[in-house]
Formats: C-alpha cells, sequence, structure tokens
C-alpha cells in the first residue's frame, strides 16, 4: 500500500469522526445564529454610542435655548435651576455627568462652558456642539428676521445618493455602504471559522500526543501524512459546514425572501426611507439583502478561508505537537494569532477606507490577508493585480507553514515532558 | 520470503542514535530469528524503546542498518510489523470498533476484511459486546485487550510487543500468553519486551540484554542460564537461618522468611558439608542446586556492566 491510500485513510478518519459527533451538528445549526447575535451586539453597542446614560443639566442664562436642546435630545439634556454651586456639589457626587452653562450673549459670542467629571468622551462633547451650533445658527437668523422658508432651507441636510458606473458604462445605484457591513460580517466569520477550525487541528494534534495515540499512528504512517492528513480532514469538514450554511442561505433567501422583502421596488423604498432617516446602522444592516447574491464574493470567501486555514492549521498543527496541553500551546501560538487578531480590530478602518495604503498592505501580507482581503472584495473594487499578490504571497507562505510545522512535528509529537520555549522550536527546525 | 526458515527475520547492525549529547543506542547489534520469542531487555532508560522505534520507522538510526525481511526499513516494512507500544494510547471518545478498523487501515487493510478480523479478535479475547462501546467508556484491562487486538488486524509478521502483560489481571494474562504462544506456533516471530523475568524464562527463545545503549548479554535463553552454571542454591526451610548470612562463600541474592536463594561466590564451596551443617540446625524443606533465575542474572549483568563503566 501506497502512502497515497494512507494519508486518504487519514483524511477520512478525521472528517467522519468529526462530522459524526453532536458538536459538529449543534455547530452547523447554532453557528450562524451565533454570528448574527454577536453581529447584532456589536451593532447594539456601536448604536447605543449615541443616547448613552449620560445626563447634562443646562444652565440656561439666555433663556430660549434649553427647549431646542431638549428637542434634539431628551435623553440627554435637562434642564436645571440649581445654582452653579449645588450644580458642582453633584457632580462630584457622581448624580449628574456635568453641567452646562449656556451665557446671556450665547448669540453674539457663540461661546459656551460645559463642566464634567473629566472625561465624557468626545462623543458627547461633539454632539453637544453639533446640537449648539444648528440651534444658534437658526436662533440667529430669525433675530435678523429671515423668512422662515428660508430657515427651513438652511435647516435641510443633504443627502448623497451613491452611484457606481459598472464596467460595462452603466450606471448602478452603489451599494458601498450595505456592502462594508457584508464585508465586516464576512470578516468576522473568516475570523472565527479559521480560528475554531485552527484550534480543532492542534487540539487534535494534543490529544494524540498526550494520549499516546501518536506512537501507534507513526509506526504506521509518516509523520508528516499523519499531520497534513489531520489538517485535510478538518479543513474538509470546515468546508462542509460553510457550504451547508450556503446553501441554507440561498434557500432560505430564495423561498423567504420574496415573503419578507416583497418586490424589488418597495425594497428600495424601505432603503431610501431608511437611509433618509439619517440612517442607523439597523437600516443599513437591513440593506444587506438588497445586493443580492455575488458569486464572486461567496467564491473569494471560500478561497480565502481554504487558504487562510492551511496557513492557520498548519502552523497550530506544528505548535500543537511541540506541548503537551492548549495553555502552553495558546502560548507559543501567539506570533502567529496575533496579525489575524489586529487584523480583526482594525476591520473597522478597512471598511470605512478599503483603499488605503494600510488595506492595501494588509490584505496582500499573509496571515492578515484572508480576513482583510474579503473584507476588501466585499467593500471597494480590489485590483486584480492585489488580489494576485495576495493569493500568491499566501501560498507561498502556506508552503512555508509546511515546512515548519512538519520539522517541529516530527520531533514534537515524541517528545514529553519539559514545556519547549521558542527558541527549541527555532533549534528543532534548523536541525530537523 | 523465500528463505524465511533462515534468514533472520531482524537484522541490526552497528546502530547508534544520539539525542543531543546523549547515546541512545551506541553500537547495537543483534539478529533475531524466524518464528521465535526474543526477549529485548534492560533497565529503564536503556534504549529498547529508541531501538523500537527505528525498527518501526519512527525514528531513523544516525548509523548502522536495520533489516526487516531482508529489507531496510521503510514505509513499506511498517505494514509488515505490529507495534504495542509500553504507553497505550487510544481514541477515548471513539467506538471499539471504528478504533480497530482505523488502525487496521492505517496498516493497508480494507475495511471489510479489518471488520471481519477484529469482530473475530474480539470475540476470541471474550469482548465481543464492547464493540460499539467508547473507549472512554472501558475499564483499563478492557483497553488494553483493545490495543493488544489493534496489533493483529493487519495479520504482521512481526510483533513488537511492549509490556504486553501490564494492566492484566492473571486470567486475562494467562489468555493473553496463550495467544501470543499461538501466534508463535502459527509461525510469527515475536519481540517481547518486558521488565518480569519470569516471563521471559518461560516464553523467551532468544534475549538481547541492553544497558546504556549497549548490548551488554545476549544469546539463547537455555545457553545463558547454562554459561553461568549451578551456582545457585534453592532452599526452603524452617527455623533461624541467620547463621548462612554469615558465610562468607554465599551471597543472599533473595531472601524471604522460609526461601532463600543463595549464589555461590567461592569455588572452594562444599555443598555436601553446607546440607550437612543445614540439616543439623535447621528443618529442611528442600534444597536445590539450579542455574541462576534470568533475574539474578539480569541485576548481575546490568550491575556487573555498570561496575565495568566504573
Amino acid at each position: 500500500m501506497g502512502k497515497y491510500s494512507k494519508i486518504k485513510t487519514i483524511i477520512a478518519h478525521e472528517y467522519i469522526s468529526k462530522v459524526k459527533t453532536k458538536g459538529f451538528l449543534i455547530g452547523t445549526i447554532l453557528g450562524p445564529l451565533g454570528i448574527v447575535a454577536l453581529l447584532g451586539i456589536i451593532v447594539y453597542i456601536s448604536m447605543s454610542f449615541g443616547d448613552t446614560s449620560k445626563k447634562l443639566a443646562i444652565v440656561d442664562n439666555e433663556g430660549s435655548i434649553y427647549t431646542e436642546l431638549v428637542k434634539k435630545d431628551s435623553a440627554l439634556y435637562y434642564k436645571s435651576s440649581k445654582g452653579v454651586d449645588a450644580l458642582k456639589k453633584e457632580l462630584q457626587d457622581e448624580n449628574i455627568d456635568g453641567y452646562v452653562i449656556i451665557p446671556e450673549d450665547i448669540l453674539e459670542k457663540g461661546k459656551v462652558s460645559v463642566y464634567t467629571g473629566g472625561g465624557g468622551g468626545l462623543g458627547l462633547i461633539s454632539s453637544l456642539e453639533d446640537n449648539l451650533t444648528s440651534i444658534v445658527r437658526v436662533k440667529r437668523l430669525e433675530r435678523l428676521g429671515t423668512d422662515a422658508s428660508v430657515i427651513d432651507l438652511i435647516r435641510q441636510e443633504v443627502t448623497v445618493e451613491t452611484n457606481k458606473i459598472t464596467e460595462t458604462g452603466e450606471i448602478e445605484e452603489d451599494d458601498t455602504k450595505a456592502m462594508a457591513y457584508v464585508g465586516y460580517g464576512l470578516g468576522f466569520a473568516m475570523y472565527f471559522l479559521v480560528f475554531i477550525y485552527g484550534s480543532f487541528v492542534s487540539r487534535g494534534v494534543i490529544e494524540e500526543k498526550s494520549n499516546r495515540i501518536i506512537e501507534v499512528l507513526a509506526s504506521s504512517a509518516r509523520p508528516f501524512e499523519i499531520m497534513m492528513g489531520k489538517v485535510i480532514g478538518i479543513g474538509l469538514v470546515g468546508l462542509t459546514q460553510i457550504i451547508f450554511w450556503l446553501l441554507l442561505g440561498f434557500g432560505l433567501l430564495t423561498i423567504l425572501g420574496p415573503l419578507i422583502f416583497g418586490d424589488p421596488e418597495s425594497l428600495k423604498t424601505m432603503t431610501d426611507m431608511a437611509e433618509a432617516q439619517g440612517g442607523g446602522m439597523a437600516s443599513q444592516t437591513q440593506g444587506m439583502s438588497i445586493p443580492g447574491v455575488d458569486f464572486t464574493l461567496i467564491l473569494g470567501f471560500l478561497f480565502y478561508f481554504i487558504l487562510g486555514y492551511f496557513t492557520y492549521a498548519t502552523f497550530f498543527a506544528g505548535v500543537g505537537a511541540a506541548v503537551d496541553n492548549e495553555q502552553d500551546a495558546a502560548q507559543l501560538q501567539l506570533p502567529i494569532t496575533l496579525p489575524i487578531i489586529l487584523a480583526i480590530m482594525i476591520t473597522p478602518q478597512i471598511m470605512n477606507n478599503p483603499d488605503s495604503t494600510l488595506a492595501v498592505v494588509l490584505s496582500i501580507v499573509p496571515l492578515t490577508s484572508p480576513l482583510i482581503m474579503i473584507v476588501r472584495i466585499a467593500a471597494t473594487n480590489v485590483p486584480i493585480i492585489e488580489i494576485a499578490a495576495s493569493i500568491a504571497a499566501l501560498i507561498g507562505f502556506f508552503f512555508f507553514a509546511v515546512w515548519v510545522s512538519a520539522k517541529i512535528y516530527r520531533i514534537g509529537i515524541l517528545m514529553t515532558g519539559k514545556k519547549p520555549k521558542f527558541s527549541d522550536l527555532i533549534k528543532w527546525i534548523r536541525t530537523a | 520470503m523465500q528463505n524465511q526458515s533462515n534468514a533472520p527475520v531482524i537484522e541490526v547492525k552497528n546502530v547508534k542514535k544520539q539525542f543531543g549529547d546523549y547515546f541512545a543506542n551506541n553500537d547495537i547489534s543483534l539478529q533475531v530469528e524466524s518464528g521465535t520469542i526474543f526477549g529485548l531487555l534492560g533497565p529503564n532508560g536503556a534504549g529498547k524503546t529508541t531501538l523500537i522505534r527505528m525498527i518501526n520507522n519512527i525514528y531513523m538510526p544516525d548509523a548502522g542498518t536495520i533489516t526487516i525481511f531482508g529489507q531496510p526499513v521503510s514505509d513499506d516494512t511498517q505494514n509488515q510489523v505490529a507495534y504495542l507500544p509500553e504507553e497505550r494510547g487510544l481514541y477515548k471518545k471513539q467506538k471499539v470498533i471504528d478504533q480497530l478498523i482505523y488502525f487496521a487501515q492505517l496498516k493497508g487493510v480494507e475495511k471489510a476484511v479489518a471488520k471481519k478480523r477484529a469482530e473475530m479478535w474480539l470475540i476470541r479475547f471474550d469482548a465481543a459486546s464492547w464493540a460499539n462501546k467508547k473507549i472512554q467508556d472501558l475499564s483499563k484491562g478492557m483497553a488494553q485487550k483493545v490495543q493488544f487486538i489493534s496489533t493483529l488486524l493487519h495479520d504482521p509478521k512481526l510483533l513488537i510487543l511492549d509490556e504486553p502483560f501490564s494492566g492484566f489481571d492473571p486470567i486475562n494474562a494467562e489468555l493473553l500468553k496463550e495467544v501470543i504462544l499461538e501466534l508463535k506456533a502459527q509461525g510469527k516471530t515475536i519481540i517481547l519486551s518486558t521488565h518480569v523475568m519470569e516471563q521471559v524464562e518461560q516464553m523467551c527463545n532468544d534475549i538481547c540484554l541492553i544497558n546504556k545503549g549497549k548490548v551488554i548479554l545476549q544469546g539463547n535463553v537455555r545457553d545463558i542460564k547454562k554459561s553461568f552454571g549451578r551456582d545457585t542454591i534453592l532452599l526452603e526451610f524452617e527455623g533461624d537461618a541467620g547463621f548462612i548470612t554469615e558465610n562468607p562463600m554465599l551471597k543472599v541474592v533473595n531472601k524471604t522468611t522460609q526461601r532463600l536463594e543463595l549464589k555461590i561466590v567461592d569455588s572452594t564451596f562444599d555443598s555436601k558439608a553446607f546440607l550437612n551443617e543445614l540439616n543439623q540446625k535447621l528443618e529442611v524443606y528442600k534444597y536445590e542446586l539450579v542455574e541462576p533465575s534470568f533475574h539474578e542474572i539480569f541485576i548481575q549483568s546490568v550491575k556487573g556492566n555498570e561496575v565495568e563503566i566504573g
């Protein structure tokens, strides 16, 4: 029997024994719910940045500003008739977050003082500034006897309708915003999937090592086949799960889509309305279904998942072989897990500015590229040359991962006792 | 496999294996004849496991050669060898039958064949009812049986068993011994690594004793015992035997309340006179002049070797 059939046996074993577990079934069903819930929490948190639970007391010496302020945000502002000293005391007792003194001559000088217990955040100050600026502007115009219709005109804000010109020259409604959020979601999914499946690999390797199964395996197949068989087998489990989700998604969209959103026209009006309202995140995420099914994006996601997973999982296998338990593994994995953690942290910036130099660089550098590139592909038109460079770099890096991990694995799996240091791993790579 | 009867199953020639500055195997040579049980002996850390791993193609020797059935050790020879490591390992969450099939498949056996053989052996070991149980639900002894069965499913010509009896109760140990002897009768070759010297005397044809990476004693079990001569007295008695320990010509090698194993350390020792003395002072039930036990040979050889090395 050749080694080809042995690696096949190992792959099949890894695949079947994983897919047969209850955990896989539960993960497949609950996974998407989990990600949706998580995104929901994030959206909720970022939305609730605006209102917060903060309270600002307003001492209105001018007299007419307060009413307007409350109209802007009744939760944040309230009128106080107390004196400055009493407010100071309340602030110190932390009953209020701050107080604003509006001077009589605000309309002339345009200056207001706010007192807080320190901090309060930039958001608080800038919303106060925005609110007061627009109130003062209107008041000044009114004082000059400006016609109400003119004031109305000034009050109106501009809505930017985004359009994009396709390669064939047609003008389409641009879904940049919605797609940016799709990218965010995909980036998140990528992060979790690579991590979850990567850690399945390292956990599996550690199990075989600490339960001494490896000795039997090593007497039957080569370490390289055992390692790659596991990486490939578990990778196939991941793909199975993703493809299942995609099919489920298509199915739901085809069956339920029209029921929920009705015909495309009403769908459009709905989003237009949402945009007109000033567009909280919720209305934008609703727009996610508008782009429809983008096959390039799905293929891109699958492709980058495969490359990203294989690179990370291979490293994880190598590191798993070097240690006896998962805590030690996490430590040694840090140099390779940091980049992807960094990537998920700066994803919001990438979303906002998908063509910046930073975004371009991180979408080409291996380890961050699977996540950042998928965000960019969703959010912007990535030049084909950048995608090619990113793929080439990632594939190259994958082979490097295989080379390094195979060496660590070969020595590590039969090494027990003291926990190796990072320098030991380097030595193994050199000597093996 | 043409001249199987004559050619050695395993031939280890001048094998060296070094880990860092440490020589796990330092110039080891040995031969294992077909159809025999070969005892691979040595104290802990002597280098047995390293040698076994090299025979299994897990490690590569730094120098020297190892051939199995005339072929150098390789991926191909792996499928002809069975290995029961001292530290057993099974997937805790998998079913017995699935695991047996997997290990057999890894040795190149078709799934259907593996399943059939697994079922057959489970019956033989009175374990058929566990086939669908997970390993974590089995007792240690049951898991040991499963592990042993897993070594048999590819019908190996050579079995390497490292402490195969550990974890077995006397009844199951007897069953295991029976199976091992049966395998030998079928013409299979078995390497038995054990610390239990009685098993060596009962089962092995040849042995090789390794200490500190070197062979210090090897050959046929009978011949080795003979070469030590009848220099040991087995004594069973009743009474106070304190005076014996003061005899400078004898060394006590094993002592219980009513039983003594004595080694004759002076060639001028007069056995008849000693027996007379014993009969006067003690109630003697048994007096036997024998070859030393393997237990004693083991200790003497290893200790002597350490003295030599200094």
